[in-house]
């Protein structure tokens, strides 16, 4: 009762300040952060109550508060907290990385692969197929021929099969889950996301030059390899700071990986590297290669990110059109649940082609189901790649993800439960330490 | 994963210029780290102790020196762009310190100060306000200001306020390690001319608005006092509700985080201080009965040293040195402060005279340092306003801080050891005997309470540098 009498109080002086002036200012980003930590905080303390994942209730904050049903955070305060996005992006890949154990990893490492050429690859190309018959249903193509049809429907394909890594390690972090299951979801996100941005600009290329105007592509080939390797590279670089100091000193360790989260979110796109590949990056050095102690790090870490968390998942809902969503629930709907099927399908294959564990090949795929910021991204480059058709297309990859950000913490919840992974990993509260 | 960035490639190459600019920012950005975490080690904060640099504002020059080399035009890191993106850290952090100064004012340990204290330092207070201001504004009249110009009164305000405030006797951080009940008498005693600052930004906020820029709200000045009032009580209450939900210590950090950030962000989007309101709102969480408050004093001390550090390189970067009529302000400032200081002793004696305790004005000293909300406060107005005099008042008050600080360190001011006993051997900073102090022109000597108990006689020794 308390936290909704706060999300109410909250909320009315939200509204109250919004109404003295539409210039948000600088203070404004401020006020933006202030109100989504507070009201995503409390919203996840209800929804708790009702048996769901509190992921549910920053994203739900951010629906109801965002600029398409209430307006209290409107579109500017949103773009103003982009950094907060990016810092979040790196902590969640940083932790992510950090839970790759290599030693873990291989005696699973048929079954990855297994996974992510059923479920991803072959997934990719049942989505475009699936895209291509609901054309009816799509007004956009009306524009298109077949051959242009099926070049978008491919880049949109690829797109569907993003997942998030942030998702999963935020309800890994909430549920405190480890075990065989949650090991096998987190390396099999991260490592289909990998292929996800490969594919798709190889598939984005083909589709530009296919609708409209040619494509060098030496010059394409050259900025995936930077993209790739270059993040890489300065994500191991990255790990081998974060190693140094973590070995020099025992304090302010999380402050100071904080600290690199900002400098790499901001900079990263800068030069264009990838934030996110670049902390996977350094997660797996300090945990497979660093003499470090990675745990302590991502224990004292896992406490103090609830703040950019809450932020995250609140923004991520607060970009939700809703109404915009609501013309194509049907197509949308259809798409979500074909989704499901090839990752489920795609994944008892490779379980059963490589006999893996029976927890393992019931339960992994649901790990496949969450989508937010890659599939964000991407829908925002289908907009800009296709000017004339792009907003509409996009608007399927939208829709996709705001049914999955929905269900799937839902989902996840009950895997985690059921399989009995749930509270198994160790939880560290920084100000003990 | 966010392949924005390869799209861009895709799209158009990255420029030379475009790297280098990015590789300057990382460089830049590393090294304020660096600093940063280093200006925050053991070893650092010993060998500022070991030279008598133990303050606050001498501790974070160093920190204010490289935000202005930061943003100097031929280093470029801290450029007006990036500022302007760091703005809502800015805000932030003088909420934070609002907060943190409002949440230390423990009102229960008034009824341990000896009564008329409050008076003395209202007095004392009002000397070097008064002085300061009509000096500096001499000055700044034959810059050219005038006296129907808002702005000048506003200015005035400014400096008196700033110049009122004075500095604990030794920085010990801003937020205690944890809370603890009638321990506070001296940080308490500190405070009360740093109040006298918080409410004089109160008033110019409320009666000197830029509203500029299209605002819906067309309130009165006087309605503007009652509207700061009650958002930081509704804040508040509002915190110190909130503070009860939390189960673990990173929750208890997002919500102290989330209120303050919400606190500031309201007082910033309404053209009010951040200072103000989260120094109100810090007053009532903590003043208000929960057993809340170790914790909520935990995380601020959890917070303290990377949000001072950060505050102060922004305050640094968005100084203006390069004006020259601020510098001329310094030494006015410097003057006439001392001078009020006397006035203020003078005034004090004069009024209660008789009253005061025995070598109570005796130990009064003309020279004490700034308090560092004296940089806040100017910094607060920065952020609030934009006009020519704006550069000339950060100036005064940030250049007469670092000379008054250098003058008091050279005269060993503020060297002397913390009197850790009373006359009666009790810790000044362990006044948590219920016993009434004796109040202002009372008899002294000793009465059966001083001999049954202990006999505290604190006042006596309380001197200016203690303030």
């Amino acid at each position: 009762m308390i936290a909704v009498l706060i999300v109410l109080a909250l909320g009315g002086l939200m509204h109250a300040a919004r109404s003295f002036s539409a210039d948000i200012g600088s203070a404004g980003t401020e006020l933006a952060f202030g109100y989504l930590l507070l009201s995503a905080y409390f919203m996840g303390k209800i929804v708790s109550r009702f048996g769901l994942p509190k992921l549910t209730g920053y994203i739900a904050t951010g629906v109801v508060a965002g600029p398409f049903v209430l307006g209290l955070v409107s579109m500017d305060m949103g773009a103003s907290l982009k950094v907060v996005k990016g810092v979040a992006i790196c902590i969640l890949a940083l932790t992510a990385g950090a839970e790759l154990n290599f030693k873990k990893v291989r005696p699973i490492l048929a079954t990855l692969n297994s996974m992510v050429f059923f479920s991803v690859v072959v997934g990719m190309t049942v989505l475009a197929g699936a895209l291509l018959l609901l054309r009816p249903l799509l007004p956009f193509f009306d524009q298109l021929n077949f051959v242009q049809s099926l070049a978008v429907c491919l880049t949109l394909g690829i797109a569907l099969t993003a997942m998030s890594p942030a998702v999963l390690m935020a309800m890994v972090s909430e549920m405190k889950s480890d075990g065989p299951v949650t090991q096998v979801m987190l390396a099999l996100v991260v490592v289909a996301d990998l292929v996800v941005i490969i594919f798709y600009a190889l598939g984005s290329a083909f589709a530009v030059a296919t609708v409209g105007g040619g494509i060098d592509v030496m010059q394409t080939a050259l900025a995936v390899g930077w993209e790739l390797f270059g993040s890489i590279a300065f994500g191991l670089l990255i790990g081998m700071v974060i190693g140094a100091y973590l070995r020099s000193s025992t304090k302010g360790a999380s402050l100071f990986a904080v600290m690199v989260c900002v400098v790499v979110a901001e900079i990263g796109s800068r030069v264009h590297l990838d934030p996110l590949i670049v902390m996977l990056a350094a997660g797996i050095w300090l945990e497979n290669i660093s003499k470090a102690d990675a745990h302590a790090l991502i224990g004292d870490f896992e406490s103090a990110q609830l703040p950019v968390f809450l932020v995250f998942f609140a923004l991520a809902g607060a970009q939700l059109d809703i109404y915009a969503l609501s013309a194509v629930i049907v197509p949308v709907l259809i798409i979500a649940i074909v989704r499901g099927a090839v990752f489920y399908t795609g994944c008892r294959i490779a379980c059963k082609r490589t006999n893996a564990d029976a927890q393992v090949a019931k339960y992994a795929w649901y790990g496949m189901l969450p989508q937010a910021g890659l599939t964000l991204a991407l829908a925002m480059l289908v907009q800009k790649t296709f000017p004339t058709f792009g907003v509409a297309a996009a608007l399927i990859l939208f829709g996709v993800g705001a049914v999955n950000q929905a269900v799937a913490p839902v989902m996840l919840r009950i895997v985690m439960l059921r399989t009995g992974e749930a509270g198994k990993r160790a939880a560290h509260d920084f100000a003990e330490h | 994963m966010q392949p924005a960035g390869l799209l861009t490639t895709v799209a158009t190459a990255a420029t030379t210029s475009d790297s280098l600019f990015a590789i300057k920012i990382i460089g830049g950005l590393v090294a304020l780290m660096v600093l940063a975490y280093l200006g925050g080690h053991k070893r650092v904060v010993k060998f500022q102790e070991q030279l008598g640099i133990s303050s606050a504002i001498a501790a974070g020059l160093p920190f204010v020196v490289l935000g202005l080399v930061a943003a100097h035009p031929a280093i470029g890191i801290l450029s007006g762009d990036v500022l302007e993106r760091l703005r809502p850290l800015l805000h932030f952090g003088l909420g934070w310190l609002g907060f943190i100064i409002g949440a230390q004012l423990d009102i229960r340990v008034l009824d341990r100060v000896p009564k008329g204290t409050a008076y003395i330092i209202l007095v004392e207070a009002l000397g070097p306000a008064a002085v300061t201001a009509a000096a500096c504004g001499g000055i700044m009249l034959s810059f050219g200001m005038t006296l129907d110009d808002p702005v000048f009164w506003r200015d005035l305000v400014v400096l008196g306020a700033a110049a009122a405030m004075t500095a604990p006797r030794r920085f010990r951080g801003f937020a205690n390690r944890g809370w603890s009940e009638g321990k506070s008498v001296d940080i308490l005693i500190a405070q009360l001319d740093e109040i006298v600052g918080v409410v004089g930004l109160l008033f110019i906020t409320a009666y000197f608005r830029d509203d500029s820029a299209a605002v819906a709200w067309q309130l009165p000045g006087t309605a503007w006092v009652f509207v700061a009032a009650g958002l930081g009580v509704s804040i508040g209450v509002l915190i110190f509700v909130m503070v009860r939900v939390p189960s673990s210590n990173a929750e208890f950090l997002a919500v102290v985080l989330g209120g303050i950030a919400f606190a500031s962000g309201l007082a910033g989007y309404l053209h009010l201080s951040p200072l103000v309101i989260c120094f109100l709102a810090g007053v009532l969480v903590v003043n208000f009965p929960n057993d809340q408050r170790d914790a909520v004093f935990r995380i601020l001390h959890h917070l303290e040293r990377p949000v001072q550090l950060l505050f102060l390189i922004i305050a640094g970067a968005l100084w203006h040195v390069g004006d020259w009529r601020g510098w001329l302000l310094v030494p006015a400032f410097v003057i006439a402060r001392s001078v009020g200081k006397w006035v203020g002793v003078l005034g004090a004696h004069a009024s209660i005279g008789a009253a005061v305790p025995r070598g109570f004005l005796e130990d009064r000293r003309l020279v004490s340092p700034l308090s560092s909300l004296s940089i806040a406060l100017v910094i607060s107005i920065e952020s609030l306003y934009r006009d020519q005099a704006i550069p000339w008042i950060t100036t005064a008050v940030i250049g007469a801080a670092f000379f008054i600080e250098i003058v008091v360190q050279f005269t060993g001011g503020n060297n002397e050891p913390l009197p850790t006993t009373s006359l009666t051997g009790a810790p000044i900073d362990d006044l948590d005997a219920p016993t009434p102090m004796p109040t202002l022109g009372a008899d002294t000597g000793p009465t059966q309470h001083d001999t049954n108990k202990t006999a505290l006689l604190p006042p006596l020794r309380i001197k200016d540098e203690d303030l």
